[in-house]
């Protein structure tokens, strides 16, 4: 078999950018589900039923169904009772978003399950609301702590993001797709895809690495 | 300044305060002692309801601790210092001590650091307003954690056995600290096993055991003549 160094140096182009398109789909998804994910990790340890009860229920529906269902579930199920097209882009980024956010809370809530509980006490006792005790104490405090697994949501994201290409979204899986489907380069277009993914998550990685070393050297202090 | 009528705390099935009532006046220092297990540290920290009692009622200053937003309330009245400190560790000195001012009373910054160094002055301690938590001796952590109670300008200090995670050299600074705030005029509860502190600065002297408050008095009098046996057993032990 010939390998077409040709094809892959013509394509690269436009696999770049699909690349560029699944770190996109990525960064809005993780941030997304950041902030998801903070409130819900919160709202796990809250004190009150109701909501520790509907967050739990959102964590495990997340969680106990696969992506792909998911991103079905939002492009096709939920135009049947809007009664109106999605847009693919906003279907994949709210897919992903809502799928990280499940995982990015049980981060969350470890994070500050793992900070000292004398920590919040001495916030309360001075007088500090639990918000404010989480805002300025708590949460600074668990952030450093959570910045590898966080790392690692971030690393999953970006593999996981290949799946919107089955509702036509053209990141970087698709755009493979699409060339084969012009090309038949299946070997040297998937392979090249995959240097790509590797290429991205090896970056994130070292990242998460150097910032996993700069916040334990502040801890220090 | 703190009334306690009839309280009573249960974990779980633990029944660790039973019908606990005590008075606090203002200006008064008022230890409390007995053998671990006895329900002191509960009693005090039942005071600003980091323990929710399960019976009885609690008045601070007038506001009877009940709903959120008297807790808080009464919270910014009642300092506390704990026994493993609880300094926060990602902040530096200064900023462990203006942070409450800051976001509860409204605090301007300018002011809230000239009242954070004063207070640092006064433990001994103006040299270190930059340095972080960890790199403090567990005295003067302590002591940083009474000065960020202080600049709260509470009504009421909570000890919560200050001295007891301490290395032995680094007690008298702490204490001498809260003797100096004794003698200002300071309302003090204080949970210790320091005899000689509570014999030294203690207006009355309350001894606990087994969840209930066995006998009260003057220092002198519990220490030279307790009335009741377990306090003499108690005593005896430790003295």
């Amino acid at each position: 078999m010939n390998f077409d160094i040709d094809l892959v140096v013509r394509s690269l182009p436009l696999l770049l950018l699909g690349a560029g398109v699944t770190i996109q789909i990525t960064v809005l998804s993780v941030g997304f589900g950041l902030l998801i994910g903070m409130f819900v990790g919160m709202a796990r340890l809250s004190t009150r039923r109701l909501l520790k009860f509907l967050a739990a229920v959102y964590v495990d529906f997340i969680r106990g169904t696969p992506l792909l269902v998911q991103i079905f579930i939002i492009y096709f199920a939920l135009p049947m009772i809007l009664g109106q097209r999605i847009d693919p882009f906003v279907a994949a980024i709210t897919a992903c978003s809502i799928n990280s956010g499940a995982y990015v809370a049980e981060i969350f809530r470890g994070g500050i399950q793992s900070i000292d509980k004398g920590q919040m006490e001495a916030g309360r006792s001075l007088g500090m609301t639990w918000a404010q005790t989480m805002r300025f104490i708590i949460l600074p405090q668990a952030f450093k702590r959570i910045i590898p697994p966080l790392g690692n949501e971030f690393i999953a994201m970006l593999k996981d993001s290949s799946l919107v290409s089955v509702i036509g979204f053209e990141e970087l899986t698709r755009r493979g797709q699409l060339i084969i489907a012009r090309t038949y380069g299946s070997f040297e277009i998937w392979m090249t895809v995959a240097v790509i993914y590797l290429i991205m998550t090896f970056a994130i990685a070292r990242l998460v690495d150097y910032l996993e070393r700069r916040y334990k050297i502040d801890d220090k202090h | 300044m703190i009334s306690i009528k009839n309280l009573h705390k249960h974990f779980g099935s633990l029944h660790v305060l039973k019908d606990v009532s005590a008075h606090v006046s203002e200006q008064e220092v008022v230890v409390i002692i007995g053998p671990s297990g006895s329900g002191k540290s509960t009693l005090l920290r039942c005071i600003n309801y980091l323990e929710e009692p399960t019976g009885g009622e609690i008045v601070v200053d007038g506001i009877p601790l009940s709903g959120e937003a008297n807790i808080n309330k009464v919270r910014e009245e009642v300092g506390m210092v704990f026994q493993r400190f609880n300094l926060f560790p990602h902040m530096s000195v200064l900023d462990n001590i203006t942070l409450a001012p800051m976001q509860v009373r409204k605090m301007p910054k300018g002011e809230a650091q000239a009242v954070a160094r004063d207070l640092l002055a006064k433990v001994g301690l103006a040299d270190k307003a930059q340095a972080y938590p960890e790199q403090l001796s567990g005295g003067q952590q302590q002591r940083v954690a009474i000065a960020r109670a202080l600049a709260m300008r509470p009504k009421v200090m909570l000890f919560d056995e200050p001295t007891s995670a301490l290395d032995p050299e680094m007690i008298k600074e702490v204490l001498d600290v809260m003797k100096a705030l004794a003698e200002e005029g300071m309302t003090m509860v204080v949970v210790t096993h320091e005899m000689g502190f509570a014999r030294e600065v203690g207006d009355r002297v309350i001894f606990m055991d087994e969840g209930r408050i066995v006998e009260e008095g003057a220092p002198e009098e519990i220490f030279a003549n307790a009335r009741e046996e377990r306090t003499q057993a108690f005593l005896s032990k430790i003295l």
